[in-house]
């Protein structure tokens, strides 16, 4: 029949060749004397040669005897005769055309029939950039331990799934734990659970899918072994150009010493800000001892000397209130000193109110006291002389000008008609503004007439450092 | 006019004190610590109100434990508290419900405001 269509093309009906020509391994065919009969196309390219230099020779005169290699002459003298196949066979040599390698060698008996001598057939994969990674991420690996063993703080390093992938030297010692306690375990399982903390456990989720690191969150517990102790945890991401498996770096700093210098420090500090007020609270019953058996005209100036001994205190408050480490900051003291004037001298229902309008600036402590005495004084005047019908606004304003700063206390009361009013007994507090304008270095600025109200504006140099520059320690 | 108890471990500010609120027209009974307060609380002695410090040398917090134990023996009394420590949260949780707080450094201004309102409560 001459009409048959033609078939379809099978697999078995590609030829050997063709499948052997493809093949990314490097292949030849040895017969029973071990001369290469053909190789494939890989082998060619791999080991730059061709079949003129390769087809019938022997595999150990090619190329120069560069296949006259100790470890292959084992393969095909010793192992291959006693089995039918090799797999995986490794050899590592210096070729002279290509460099050093590192050869993965498959080998196999091949018989065809009637053929009882039969061929060797030899897959040589060329595994050296795959071992030379190998080679370097182990020698990464053990880079990135040794830094992390040299490192004081404990920490550990965690998987997506939060098991423990390698803990430091510091850790296991600190926690008296050995690295296969630790390895493939959560964190919230070690110990007495101690770290089981369902914040921290939140924290934890988010440093990986947010990439939001965890700064400073501070665990006090019973540790076995240690006692009580504080650690302040960090956390963050790690990741490797490429990977897309992602990481966490968790350290654990031990701060319980530093904690416990604190309390010391800040119960020293009550118990001498309590001795202070304890103190003040003397001199003040020493005046209203005084003042009781004193005419009328000079009682108002004790209640005045009163008034300022309370504000001294009120201050140390409100300084401890607004402490930022080694600084004052003036926004926070001025609206602490706005709220404390407006309870103590004008209480819920007055028409009168205190408002603030500060720059972020710091302010020495040392000068704290004296600034917000100024404060004190000028809210006090404009609260006593500004509004006869109890209604108005006072404005603290606090503003950096050039390399000096601007106090502003401004008021929309009836303003200051009389001149003459320095004589009078309550202006003393403008002898006060002066005696503390001077104390800080500063000068008082002539403020004109701006329609409604009083305005006093000082300009005080080197007293504040712009919020930021200021030397600071953690609160 | 009312009978106060004044509880002050420094006896000139105890004083100082006492003698503000009789200026007052009032009247006050006097103790150094919680023993001899408790004991005129105890007593048959008509008293209004309790004005402690809160540090007593003998007990930090004594007068927290003090105005306690006042409530227990004498339900309707009213209690204003001082100290010149700053009144942390903590503190304030210890303090009987309904009371007054005043801190020291106080004016006889400060404290004559403070009775009044303790009183008229």
């Amino acid at each position: 029949m001459s009409d048959i269509a033609p078939r379809t093309k099978t697999v078995s009906d590609i030829a050997a060749s063709d499948i052997v020509e493809t093949v990314p391994s490097a292949l030849i065919i040895l017969d029973r004397d071990l001369n290469i009969t053909s190789a494939n196309r890989a082998f060619y390219q791999t080991f730059r040669t061709s079949a003129d230099e390769t087809e019938g020779c022997h595999i150990y005169d090619l190329g120069n005897r560069q296949w006259d290699i100790p470890a292959l002459r084992t393969l095909l003298e010793s192992v291959i005769p006693h089995r039918a196949s090799v797999e995986g066979f490794e050899v590592e040599h210096d070729f002279p055309t290509i460099g050093r390698r590192t050869m993965l060698v498959n080998a196999r008996k091949i018989f065809r029939p009637g053929d009882h001598d039969g061929f060797i057939l030899l897959a040589i994969e060329d595994v050296s950039e795959e071992r030379a990674a190998r080679k370097e991420s182990k020698r990464n690996w053990q880079l990135t331990q040794s830094i992390v063993d040299t490192i004081r703080d404990p920490l550990v390093v965690l998987e997506q799934d939060m098991t423990i992938v390698t803990a430091s030297k510091a850790f296991l010692t600190i926690f008296g734990i050995t690295e296969a306690e630790t390895h493939g375990r959560r964190v919230s399982e070690l110990g007495q659970h101690q770290w089981d903390v369902p914040a921290l456990r939140h924290l934890m989720e988010k440093v990986l899918t947010e990439n939001k690191p965890i700064e400073s969150f501070e665990i006090e517990d019973n540790f076995p072994g240690l006692g009580r102790r504080v650690f302040n945890l960090n956390a963050r991401k790690i990741s490797q150009p490429g990977n897309h498996s992602h990481r966490m770096l968790l350290v654990f700093e031990d701060i319980t010493d530093r904690k416990q210098r604190e309390r010391d420090a800040q119960m020293l500090t009550n118990e001498i800000s309590h001795r202070i007020k304890n103190n003040l609270q003397v001199i003040v019953g020493l005046i209203a001892f005084e003042a009781r058996s004193t005419a009328q005209p000079c009682v108002q100036g004790y209640k005045a000397m009163q008034a300022r001994i309370g504000a001294i205190a009120q201050l140390y408050d409100l300084i401890s209130h607004s402490s930022r480490g080694r600084t004052i900051a003036v926004d926070a003291y001025l609206r602490e000193i706005a709220k404390t004037m407006s309870a103590s001298l004008l209480g819920n229902i007055s028409g009168i109110k205190i408002e603030v309008k500060a720059e972020a600036l710091d302010i020495d402590p040392d000068r704290a006291v004296p600034f917000g005495l100024l404060v004190n004084e000028l809210t006090t005047n404009a609260i006593k002389h500004a509004f006869p019908d109890g209604t108005g606004r006072v404005m603290l304003c606090v503003e950096r000008v050039g390399d000096q700063i601007e106090l502003t206390v401004v008021d929309d009361g009836v303003g200051m008609k009389d001149q003459d009013s320095a004589k009078v007994p309550e202006k003393r507090g403008s002898d006060y503004v002066a005696i503390f304008v001077r104390q800080l270095g500063g000068t008082i600025v002539p403020s004109g007439s701006e329609g409604k109200g009083t305005t006093v504006r000082i300009r005080l140099p080197l007293l504040l450092v712009p919020s930021g520059d200021a030397d600071r320690v953690a609160a | 006019m009312a009978v106060i108890l004044v509880v002050e471990d420094d006896v000139f500010t105890r004083t100082i004190a006492e003698l503000m609120i009789q200026d007052w027209g009032h009247d006050t009974l006097s103790a150094g610590d919680v023993d001899e307060a408790l004991s005129l609380l105890r007593s048959p002695q008509h008293i209004d109100a309790l004005f402690t410090d809160i540090y007593l040398q003998t007990a930090v917090l004594g007068g927290c434990d003090l105005a306690h134990q006042a409530i227990k023996l004498r339900p309707n009394l009213r209690v204003l508290y001082t100290t010149g420590n700053s009144v942390t949260d903590k503190m304030k949780a210890l303090f009987v419900g309904g009371t007054h707080f005043l801190g020291k450094p106080y004016t006889p201004y400060q404290l004559q405001d403070s009775v009044k309102d303790l009183l008229a409560a």
